[in-house]
């Protein structure tokens, strides 16, 4: 079944539009639960879920300090991180098969906007001439440019097994089969729920609840932001986040997502998406309670893990 | 054949006088010392160029010309199809934008050179080129490819008195003429099959040739064009003499010189050996497509491994190079793969998606080296460790180097981009190949590039973040000023191209798909566009490629932001401060990261590539105690694999030979009478004894 073809109704786009706060709404959310349930798992309290939202609103209104080395390109990176995700954010079906601008939204191009979004922050950790930005940069150079081929073949292997590399198309295609028809899929499963971990800077990978400079990486680069650009990259990291695990829960596990514009459908695919999306948090919280945070130079490895299964799952897709 | 004289205004012959004039006034003017009479010939003759290269893309029929019309070989007259319109569309944009920058940078050379003789290479280098695309016959073609090498060759060595740059010039002429030779021997091969040596003549007889002497031509051809292109393990020389020569010179080397080697192999590959031209069997050549594919990936990481380790920008620029030509040898090979399991369609996606990438890179190949120049032209360094906060004292330049930094590492809205996308699409498509084997080879080979342009976005953040981000690391950037308006406007031409063929994508598909139509006439439907939906699904059309809507969105959320932001958190102030310094409160330059400590990780990665071996001197005060030292100096070197396994034997040997042949040059004259007296002796012997 193709996805549906009503981009100019106006439905269509109020439903589009709605998806698109849906995530915005969401995003800050997920990380509060993330973080509740790593709190529980290690005994503490916790702050509450809420509590990334009252964090950007408070970095909203405070003032900003930029340091005297920063050039236009730090002033000016939140913004170009903060439009291309939410213009990935614009592609992405959350409980719908129908995202406002689907037609355009082509995976290769959500990876190009990634790419545009990390590349600014790369820059803008440069630019301060701070120690800190360079050590966060230099370790993100290393972990996204191996991240980058495994990616490639997992999402190979989806858009071939769907046919497809429009994302709405494939999420329909994906939600028509139903289960994890393949063996490749799996393997692709496998490797992309690893490559989340590390693009969310979850703890094998990353700890951003530290300001340890043995451990950071995303921390380190966006150290010197205060204020409404921290705001910005708080949030869009956030987003980031959901939009990642979206992708991975309708690609993967689409069981429940409506494709017609049903008000009975919609409601349980957003309470099917929701259930999804909060223990696909549970259990990324849980390991990251299990794991501690690896050295470094052993992270590639278990990139090369994500890269292995993209390789096993290419064989599959053929033979 | 259609022959056409129609022509009404002589374009072609005002292109050629146009560089004559260039190259001669450059030889007669010597006491203008401005490079204003050497370039501004130049530009008119690339405009001239342009218009003329347009029009066969764009009337889709070829021109004939005849520059001599009598003469010896009888077959010296020129044809421009669609392909070489293509390839002269390149160098007119190319050479415009350079020659425009040139009026400014030759001023760095104007005090202690005579820059006289660099306005003639200069010229001549260009002509030749495109006097190459344009030849039909293996006479002219080996001359202007003789005349390309050599004229290059004196620009690379043009500051001769570095030493190291006339190394640089020696490896690069050995490797060019070993290149020359294999062409001229794949051409003449052909030559000897059809028994001419026009190009006419090779199309004719193409499909009659038998397997065993096309694979032979093949091989020659891409051994030998491959020399020039730089794929690994022949780009030796590409590393060494792109970074010696001035940089307007690297600009186009990198963007134009290694594409004439492309060039020649579709010539010999779609044109001379019939593939795809539906009479031969396609299978056969199966094994080329793999070849280009394997060699292809190979080279572009390689390249991109070298490239992020590399401190110096022209040398990382260069190694960059190889990378993309390897992405441009992938596309070829998908399309040579595809073709000989005769699809089609597929096979001229993969062809567009190489061509595309092929224009990228000439366009923003040649701006990343013009900003290079920049750099160098004012602060007299190409080491990124001694650059550092350039984009203060020249935000034009950075502007446009950052355009081309965002081109390259593949990035939306930017040119980049969309060859990407296209590449990807290929390789995406590659299930339909029936053999299952090759089918998961070029799967794998997938990962290689995804790899690749992975680790070019890193070399770029590195290269940009470096040497125009932070605080300054030598003194003399403080000072520094924006560079000439003639700089910056050849800087600025190329940008704009490339952010117009990374908005508008439809403009460069279509004149790649009008260019390359003309060329295969038994398939007149390969390179048009439409069909290729049938065999992508039904779905999967190329609206991903609607950008202009993209950045549309993009730019609304922009403005949409910055209005929630102010309402939401409303009016704040802004504090210039100083970088955190840990709360020590003295920052300085030498505390910030260094490019080789930026691209360490990677180095660590990829060690068992690099090799890397490093060297601690510690210089004590005494020696008694070996825990206060003096001072200490680290040297990190890489081994490179290429030149120290592969070519180090060879030259060795070679060396070797020259030892041993040394004994009978003696100086004496009656030895060498003696040498050539028993010579004689021995061929009469052997005549008298043959039957």
């Amino acid at each position: 079944m193709m996805p549906i073809e009503t981009s100019a109704s106006v439905s269509g786009v109020l439903i589009g539009i709605i998806q698109f706060l849906v995530i915005l709404v969401l995003a800050p959310l997920l990380t509060g639960i993330m973080r509740k349930i790593k709190a529980i798992t290690q005994k503490r309290t916790g702050s509450s879920i809420f509590q990334t939202y009252f964090d950007i609103h408070k970095l909203m209104r405070k003032d900003e300090v930029v340091s005297e080395e920063a050039s236009w390109i730090f002033r000016f990176s939140p913004w170009i991180i903060f439009s291309s995700t939410l213009v990935v954010a614009l592609f992405i079906p959350i409980f719908v098969v129908y995202s406002p601008f689907g037609l355009g939204g082509d995976i290769i191009l959500v990876i190009g906007l990634f790419g545009l979004s990390r590349f600014f922050l790369m820059l803008a950790g440069l630019d301060v001439s701070s120690a800190f930005g360079g050590i966060g940069v230099s370790r993100e150079m290393m972990i996204s440019s191996l991240i980058e081929p495994a990616l490639f073949l997992l999402v190979f292997i989806v858009a071939v097994t769907y046919d497809a590399t429009n994302i709405d198309t494939i999420v329909s295609h994906a939600a028509e089969s139903s289960v994890l028809i393949s063996a490749s899929l799996l393997f692709s499963f496998f490797g992309f729920f690893i490559i989340v971990m590390a693009e969310t800077g979850k703890i094998p990978f990353d700890n951003p609840a530290t300001h340890l400079e043995l451990t950071m990486v995303h921390e380190a680069m966006v150290l010197e932001f205060s204020g409404k650009s921290l705001a910005l990259i708080e949030l869009s990291q956030s987003i980031k986040q959901l939009l990642l695990i979206s992708l991975l829960i309708n690609f993967f596990i689409p069981w429940g997502i409506s494709t017609s514009f049903s008000i009975a459908e919609m409601f349980v695919g957003l309470l099917a998406f929701l259930l999804k999306m909060i223990s696909l948090g549970m259990l990324i919280a849980y390991i990251e309670t299990k794991v501690a945070k690896w050295r470094l130079f052993r992270i590639p490895d278990l990139i090369f893990l994500s890269l292995a299964s993209g390789l096993m799952g290419i064989i599959f897709l053929f033979i | 054949m259609i022959s056409m004289f129609e022509h009404i205004i002589p374009l072609f012959e005002l292109v050629v006088v146009s560089y004559i004039c260039g190259a001669l006034f450059s030889l007669l003017f010597r006491k203008f010392g401005s490079g204003k009479p050497f370039f501004i010939p130049t530009i008119i003759g690339s405009i001239f160029l342009i218009v003329l290269s347009l029009k066969v893309i764009i009337d889709g029929s070829s021109l004939h010309f005849e520059l001599a019309p009598d003469n010896v070989f009888s077959v010296n007259h020129f044809l421009i199809d669609g392909i070489a319109a293509f390839f002269l569309l390149l160098i007119g944009i190319v050479s415009l934008s350079v020659s425009i920058y040139s009026l400014g940078y030759i001023k760095e050379y104007i005090e202690d050179k005579h820059v006289t003789v660099f306005g003639f290479f200069f010229n001549t280098f260009i002509l030749s080129m495109i006097l190459l695309v344009s030849s039909n016959d293996v006479f002219s073609f080996i001359v202007f490819w003789e005349l390309m090498s050599l004229t290059s060759f004196f620009l690379v060595i043009y500051n001769h008195e570095n030493e190291s740059n006339l190394k640089a010039g020696i490896i690069y002429l050995i490797m060019t003429n070993l290149g020359t030779a294999l062409i001229l021997a794949s051409l003449l091969l052909l030559s000897s099959q059809s028994g001419s040596l026009s190009f006419e003549s090779f199309r004719l007889s193409s499909d009659s040739n038998s397997a065993y002497v096309k694979n032979i031509v093949f091989i020659l051809a891409f051994i030998g064009f491959g020399t020039k292109a730089g794929i690994v393990p022949l780009h030796v020389w590409l590393p060494y003499a792109h970074p010696s020569a001035p940089s307007n010179v690297s600009a186009l080397m990198s963007a134009i010189m290694i594409k004439t080697a492309i060039y020649g192999l579709i010539r010999i590959i779609y044109d001379f050996s019939g593939v795809g031209s539906g009479v031969t069997d396609n299978h056969e050549f199966v094994w080329w497509g793999f070849l280009f594919v394997t060699i292809g990936a190979i080279s572009s990481v390689v390249g991109v491994l070298y490239s992020v380790v590399e401190k110096d920008i022209k040398r990382a620029l260069a190694y960059s190079s190889i990378e993309n030509i390897g992405i441009i040898f992938i596309g070829l090979g998908l399309s040579i793969v595809f073709l000989s399991f005769d699809l089609i369609y597929l096979s001229a996606f993969a062809m567009l998606a190489a061509m595309y990438h092929l224009l990228n890179h000439a366009i923003f190949k040649s701006l990343l080296f013009m900003g290079a120049g920049a750099i160098i032209f004012r602060t007299h360094t190409a080491n990124m460790e001694k650059l550092g906060g350039l984009v203060k004292g020249m935000p034009w330049t950075s502007l446009f180097f950052l355009v081309g930094v965002l081109s390259i590492s593949g990035l939306p809205f930017f040119n980049g981009f969309v060859s990407e996308y296209l590449m990807m699409l290929s390789f995406l498509s590659s299930y339909h190949i029936p053999d299952i084997l090759i089918a998961i080879s070029v799967g794998f080979a997938s990962a290689a590039f995804a790899l690749t342009l992975g680790i070019v976005l890193a070399t770029f953040v590195k290269i940009f973040g470096i040497s125009f981000l932070s605080k300054p690391r030598t003194d003399i950037i403080y000072r520094i000023k924006e560079v000439p308006h003639t700089m910056l406007a050849g800087m600025g031409i190329v940008a704009l191209i490339c952010i117009i063929l990374g908005l508008i994508p439809f403009i460069g598909i279509t004149m790649i798909t009008h260019a390359f139509n003309l060329q295969l006439p038994p398939n007149q439907t390969l390179f048009s566009f439409e069909p290729i939906l049938s065999e992508f699904g039904a779905s999967n059309n190329l609206s991903g490629l609607s950008l202009p809507i993209v950045l549309m969105i993009f730019v609304s959320i922009l403005v949409a932001t910055l209005g929630f932001l102010y309402v939401v958190g409303g009016r704040t102030k802004q504090r210039i401060s100083e970088t955190w310094g840990c709360g020590f409160g003295y920052f300085n330059e030498r505390m910030q990261y260094t490019a080789s400590s930026l691209s360490q990780p990677i180095l660590h990665v990829f060690r068992n590539f690099y090799r890397p071996s490093l060297a601690i001197q510690s210089i004590l005060y005494h020696s008694s105690n070996s825990y206060m030292k003096e001072s200490v100096k680290i040297q990190i070197s890489n081994k490179n694999i290429f030149e120290d396994l592969m070519y180090g034997p060879i030259i060795s040997s070679v060396f070797k030979t020259y030892e041993r042949t040394k004994k009978f040059q003696t100086g004496k004259i009656n030895l060498y009478l003696l040498n050539v007296f028993v010579i004689i002796i021995l061929l009469l012997v052997y005549v008298r004894l043959s039957p």
